[in-house]
Parts: C-alpha cells; structure tokens; sequence
C-alpha cells in the first residue's frame, strides 16, 4: 500500500471523527431546521437556513485536529512530514470530494420535492451554490477543502508554537488585511474593488478560493517542514 | 560495518538550555546498548533526534549510514517507544491496526501474544488506560514492529515489577529470536543491567561514559572495614567516594581489582564488592568521568 493511502486510512481508523461526527451532525441540523419550518405557519416561499455552514466549520476543526491530536502516533509510526502532509491532503481531497457529491444529490432531492415539501432550502445557499449542479460540486469542493487544508495550517501553528503562535498568526492575518485596505484607500482604487465584486461571479469566487487553498496548502506545509513532536 | 546510529558533534539547545552538548557515539549493530543518566539528562531528545521526530541544532545523525530527516528509508526500519507517546481518539486495537500497515515486519501474533501477558483491553479507548496500560500498549507496539532499530524510552513508566519482568523477559526472548539493535533508555539501571550489552551514559547533555557493560561491571569497587585498614589499601588509588562511620570506612575507589589486591584486601579482613552500574552512575552523575578525576577526601 502506498505510504498517503496509509496515511489517508490511519486517519479513518476512527472514523467517527471526520465521517460520522460530519454527516450526522449537518443532517442532525436539518432536522431541525426541517422540524421549526414545518410548523412555522407562515414562511415567504424561499427560506433560506444557511444551516450547512455547520459541515463548513466541521472541516475546519478536523483539519486542526490531523495536525494537533493525530500527529505525534503518525509520525511514530516511520512516515516523514512531507508525506503525512501530503497524505492528509489526499484524505482532504476525498472527503471534500464526498461531501460536495452529497450536497449536490441533496440539493436535488431538495428541488424534487419543493424544499421537502416545506419550502426550505436547507442545501441550497443563496449565491454562492445555488446554480448549476456542476458549479455547486466545484464551489463546494473548493470551499471544503480550504476549511479543512486552512484547519490543518492553525494545527501545524499551534503544534509549533502553542497558543501564542496562534494568536500571533492570526493577528498577522489581520495585519495582511488591514494593509490591503490601507493600500486601497492610499491608491483610491475602492471604486475599483466595488465594480471587482459587482462583476464577480460564482466561478471567479472559486477561482480566488482555489487560490487561497494554494495559498494556505503552501504555508502548512512549510510549517510541517519544522514542526517537532 | 557501519555503525546503526552514529553521531557528531550533536549539539540541541534550546533557549540557553542545553539539552545536548556535542555528543559524538556510535550505537552498534546487533546489540543492547543501554543509554543510561538522569531525569533531564537529555536521554528522550537524544532519541527524538535520532528518530527526526525533533531537530539538532548542530552536529550530524547518521541512521543505518543516512541522515534520518524526512528519509522514510530510516525511519521505515526503527521503531521509537515513547514514555509520552501522545495517542489521537484511538481505541487500543485502534492503534494495533494502524501499527500493523506500517511497520513491514510487523508480526500480528507477538502482538496479541502481548496483548493477553499485559491483559491489555482492546476495545478500551487509550485515554481510558492507566499509565501502566499505556506503556504496556507502547511496548507492544514496539516489540511486534521487530524494526531493524528499536529504541525504547524509559518504556515502563507505571509499569509493576511483576509487568516490568514480563518486558524484559518478552525484549530478550524475541531478541534472541530476531537479532537487531536495541537502544534502551533507563534509569532503573539494576534492574536492566544484566540485558545491557554496551552501556552509554549521558549527564547534563554529554556523554559521560561509553564502554561495553561488562568493562564497566569490574571497573570500581567499594572497600568496606576499618578505617586505618581501608586507608592503607585505597592509597594511591583513585577514589570516587568515601563515607566514614566511627572507626570504620567504606571507600568506592575507580580500578579494576586485580587477583594480588583481593589477596591483599583479604589479609587485611576488608570487604570487596564490586560496584553495580547503577551505583557507578550515581558516582559518575556526581564527580564527572570516573577515571578523569582524582576525588579526595
């Protein structure tokens, strides 16, 4: 077997963690949401939940949770960084892969039955992944796995240099953000970001969140180059 | 042949701590070397290092003739019990399993031979084992892997003596049958030191003794009767320790006692006992290298 297979698998040993918890608790918070639309009396006809940000966050905490809690045993058991690193993302890969198939065949059963039968929209967010089935799998996907591969950098941080390197991360992300708008206000080009978001389109946003996965993949795996355990 | 672990000039500070100071040894094939000092001594960072779980800061690691980071060609063939191997939500069998994937020699039937010995639960989660569980599971794990390398630190924490025989029992028998290299880091020195075959000692990040185990067992003795007897028979030898009771003393002194003085301290009605390797490195921890220094009273 190959060494990320293993990796991937030594992850799922547990499988509560990153499939039961997951699913059950996204499907657990649209039965509630089911339950509180269905005796609501009166609802406009779209209702929105936003109820599956829950699998979102979810990633993000496993993400965190492979690089904190799984590490020390995995690299223990004679694997190097890079390919524990690299393992994991393979693992990534497949679950985002997973859940964005779901969400997909959810959305559909969605449409199928008029927002099971209560008119709501508990798969379907407004905007962002609510176009064509196709764009739905990309944009999930994509989001999917920058929660997780995001989780997984504020882990490798965290194993590195405790909750003082945690803070002090994203208070760098912070600064990055206020030096952006700096820059925008300095060159007067907030005119500019206006039409940028105007014109964005849902694929442009996962375009620029594929980025960001990029982005963060490149900087965990430069923290996981010197992490001790 | 090339020695399994070699190092030098290994140097790991942190901060102004000087976890090790430029330890140059060469761990060699084929046998049980114990690496023996005190809590702190810098024993766990040594094997980290070794097992690139944490870096040097100066100085070179060669594992089987390579430099271990990021090679799974090393770390593939040695396996590392931790005193404080930190689990994630696993299940004993859990942990089982996913050893078994990894280590190629992994041997399925010593494992749960051990697993009945140490009548370890395997459908408890780790987090529920007592301290003495959990080095049970780490032993486990690190005799079934039958990696070329095993290192083995301080793995008996919490261990009772009746399951601490049972280890060293199961480390010797499956060493016999599959010869490989052990480096066995400890501080219950006596009750280790038959099983050493090499012995390195390590104090405040140095290495302070380097010699096979059975040099070492006849390089000190202690002298025990009285006073003026004793003085007369340890001068011009090199003392490490001397302890006076009323008119009789009792001298720990850094020599091999050859025939001609056993004779001698017989005439004189004095006890000879040879010094074990734990009390050696209590003298040693104290004064420095045995044979570099000449204590005086």
């Amino acid at each position: 077997m190959n060494t990320l297979v293993k990796v991937a698998r030594y992850h799922l040993v547990d499988r509560l963690q990153f499939l039961v918890l997951p699913v059950g608790v996204t499907l657990f918070a649209f039965l509630v949401n089911l339950t509180i639309f269905a005796v609501i009396p009166e609802t406009p006809e779209e209702n929105y939940s936003g109820g599956l940000f829950t699998l979102y966050v979810f990633m993000l905490v496993c993400g965190a949770l492979s690089m904190t809690k799984s590490l020390p045993f995995g690299l223990a058991l004679g694997v190097s960084r890079r390919s524990y690193y690299l393992g994991t993302i393979l693992l990534v890969a497949g679950l985002a892969a997973l859940y964005a198939v779901g969400i997909v065949v959810f959305q559909a059963i969605e449409e199928a039955t008029g927002g099971w039968g209560v008119g709501l929209n508990y798969f379907r967010v407004p905007w962002l992944l609510n176009g064509p089935w196709y764009l739905t799998l990309l944009t999930s996907f994509v989001l999917l796995t920058l929660m997780f591969v995001y989780g997984m950098w504020y882990g490798l941080i965290y194993r590195r240099a405790a909750v003082v390197g945690v803070v002090l991360f994203a208070a760098a992300q912070v600064l990055v953000l206020v030096g952006g708008v700096l820059l925008l206000s300095w060159t007067d080009s907030w005119p500019k970001l206006g039409t940028f978001f105007s014109t964005l389109t849902v694929g442009g946003v996962t375009g620029v969140l594929a980025l960001l996965v990029c982005v963060a993949g490149a900087g965990g795996f430069a923290t996981m180059r010197r992490v001790t355990v | 042949m090339t020695p399994t672990i070699s190092t030098t000039g290994l140097t790991r500070r942190y901060g102004d701590h000087l976890a090790l100071g430029d330890v140059s040894v060469d761990i060699r094939e084929g046998k049980i070397t114990g690496l023996l000092g005190r809590n702190g001594a810098g024993k766990s960072t040594f094997l980290r290092i070794v097992t690139a779980q944490e870096f040097a800061s100066t100085g070179s690691v060669r594992v089987f003739g390579e430099n271990p980071v990021e090679n799974e060609r090393v770390l593939q063939r040695l396996v590392l019990v931790r005193e404080d191997q930190q689990f994630p939500d696993f299940k004993v069998r859990h942990a089982l399993s996913a050893a078994s994937w990894f280590y190629p020699n992994w041997d399925a039937e010593l494992a749960d031979t051990l697993l009945r010995d140490f009548d370890l639960p395997t459908k408890r989660p780790i987090k529920k084992l007592s301290r003495g569980m959990r080095s049970a599971l780490s032993i486990t794990i690190g005799l079934a892997a039958r990696a070329e390398l095993t290192l083995l630190d301080e793995p008996y924490a919490g261990l009772d003596a009746v399951a601490r025989q049972l280890f060293y029992d199961r480390l010797l028998d499956d060493y016999s049958a599959h010869p490989r290299t052990v480096l066995l880091s400890t501080h219950l020195i006596d009750e280790v030191a038959d099983l050493l075959e090499h012995v390195v000692m390590i104090d405040k990040g140095r290495v302070v003794l380097d010699a096979p185990a059975d040099e070492l067992r006849g390089s000190a003795a202690t002298v025990s009767g009285p006073a003026t007897a004793v003085e007369s028979f340890v001068a011009g030898r090199r003392v490490l320790h001397r302890r006076k009771i009323g008119s009789r003393a009792s001298v720990t002194v850094a020599d091999a006692l050859d025939a001609a003085a056993k004779a001698r301290a017989q005439a004189l009605h004095l006890k000879l006992e040879p010094l074990s390797l734990q009390q050696l490195m209590v003298h040693t921890s104290n004064t420095g290298h045995p044979t570099a220094e000449e204590a005086s009273a």
